[in-house]
């Protein structure tokens, strides 16, 4: 397998040892060690000096990580100065992150997670949950061999390819699918759940539901939906306990 | 649930689904509906797996991993909470094991916590070697912080099963609180996914396509 091929299966791995000190950088190190093969024969020191800047402190999605580390590494063999390239990589940290994030956690993941769910309470059952996951990992296998070439091709100059790229241009509507297909699985979801419970159990529901909203919305982050429904099972248990 | 061959199947899928979360290859199978399809077939019961994996999903939906941010594991919860369910009809069921698999998510949550600070540790270990460049110390740190993170999903899922042995065998509720519990549940889980869509959403145009969408959702539901 070629350097590249290696370095793409180890981005798959970046996040391997997450921590707060370098968050993604000891993984982005990783992945950059079959990258910089060619260096170590050619330059010794600086591949010494390229190896220890790879690990350094490094944050953003993990699915845009190769575009950082392609850049990067063409950077190396470019022999851009060292502190310009530290720069370069600290400089992608913000908009690899933001961008990842509405691009993946807050718009393709929801979006496609909205369709299964709707899939599978009108009966898709397994094939939901297939079709779901070959959907995801096609988008994200091709999105990480996307940015590894881009990063690699462009250099210093990756900024300026990832504000011309299908990214921001991705972003808006993927969101747009997200709140859809969302909204669209919701009451579909609570259908498939509520239909042997009859009008009571509807309202019920519906009273929870509308507390956990408001709950949300007035203590905001304190009040995550896990917290909420723990204090509901509680007081529930209590309420059964009292009345029994 | 109690076969040893069912236990270990459960609890390598357990381990797996822990570390695609984070550190390994993230393909979404540790996404709760992906872990619970999974854990139900294993245990004899898909429709069991697929009630208790949806229910966790709508709480998943509420989180969004960004940066350092703090979050519950879901994944190795939602195989505990199909334990418990599994076998027994949703209705009575599905309180008990939504309400198991919240609290191991909560530990699941802390577990992912001490795993970054432990992963912390050993880079400040190997800072020397770090910044000599040497390869082996950073192959090292990663494969240690990947075993770590096996090692945390495997003890979260055998935790996680133990709970649902307890709850199985020692809470047995009667219809009326177990069906409640049923529905306080449901009623959280919409409301979390509800909210998370909403802050999510914004005030932006994607509020409106939100909006559409549950419309849409709403005569689906009521055509069904």
């Amino acid at each position: 397998m070629t350097g590249r091929g290696r370095a793409l299966l180890r981005l798959f791995t970046v996040q391997g040892v997450w921590n707060y000190e370098r968050m993604l950088g000891v993984g982005i190190g990783y992945a950059a060690e079959p990258l910089l093969e060619d260096l170590k024969a050619a330059d010794p020191v600086r591949h010494s000096e390229a190896v220890v800047r790879s690990a350094e402190f490094f944050n953003c999605n993990p699915n845009l990580a190769g575009l950082a580390l392609g850049a990067t590494i063409r950077a190396e063999y470019d022999g851009a100065p060292g502190p310009q390239v530290a720069r370069l990589r600290a400089a992608l940290c913000s908009p690899l992150g933001a961008l990842g994030d509405q691009l993946f956690w807050a718009g393709l993941l929801p979006a496609l997670v909205g369709a299964a769910l709707t899939g599978l309470a009108l009966g898709a059952s397994g094939w939901g949950i297939v079709a779901f996951l070959v959907a995801y990992n096609l988008v994200r296998v091709w999105t990480a061999v996307w940015a590894l070439r881009t990063g690699l091709g462009t250099g210093m100059e990756v900024g300026g390819a990832i504000g011309r790229s299908w990214i921001p241009r991705a972003v808006p509507r993927v969101g747009f699918a997200a709140g859809c297909l969302v909204g669209l699985a919701l009451p579909v979801v609570a259908g498939w759940y509520l239909r042997p419970f009859g009008l009571w159990g509807v309202a019920g529901v519906g009273l929870v539901t509308a507390a956990g909203v408001a709950a949300g919305r007035l203590l905001g982050a304190r009040m995550t939906g896990s917290r909420f429904a723990l204090l509901a099972v509680a007081a529930t248990l209590l309420l059964r306990l009292v009345t029994r | 649930m109690t076969e040893p061959l069912v236990l270990s199947a459960l609890l390598a899928w357990g381990t797996l689904v822990g570390l695609d979360l984070v550190s390994v290859a993230q393909s979404m199978i540790a996404r709760p509906f992906v872990a619970g399809g999974v854990a139900g077939l294993l245990l004899g019961d898909p429709a069991a797996g697929c009630r208790v994996g949806v229910l966790l999903e709508l709480f998943a939906l509420d989180v969004l991993p960004i940066g350092a941010a703090r979050y519950p594991d879901y994944g190795p919860a939602t195989l505990a909470a199909t334990a418990v369910a599994a076998g027994a009809p949703w209705e009575l069921s599905l309180g008990l094991a939504g309400t198991v698999g919240l609290l191991v998510s909560v530990l699941g949550g802390w577990s992912l916590q001490r795993l970054r600070r432990l992963n912390a540790e050993a880079v400040q270990r190997h800072a020397a070697a770090l910044a000599a460049g040497e390869s082996v110390a950073i192959r090292r740190l990663q494969y240690g912080g990947i075993a770590r993170d096996a090692v945390r999903s495997a003890l979260l899922t055998a935790a996680g099963l133990v709970a649902a042995w307890v709850a199985q065998r020692w809470l047995v509720l009667d219809r009326r609180t177990a069906v409640a519990l049923t529905l306080v549940v449901v009623g959280a889980a919409l409301a979390a996914a509800l909210g998370g869509a909403l802050r999510s959403a914004g005030r932006s145009r994607r509020r409106r396509w939100l909006a559409a969408g549950l419309v849409l959702g709403l005569a689906l539901a009521v055509l069904q």
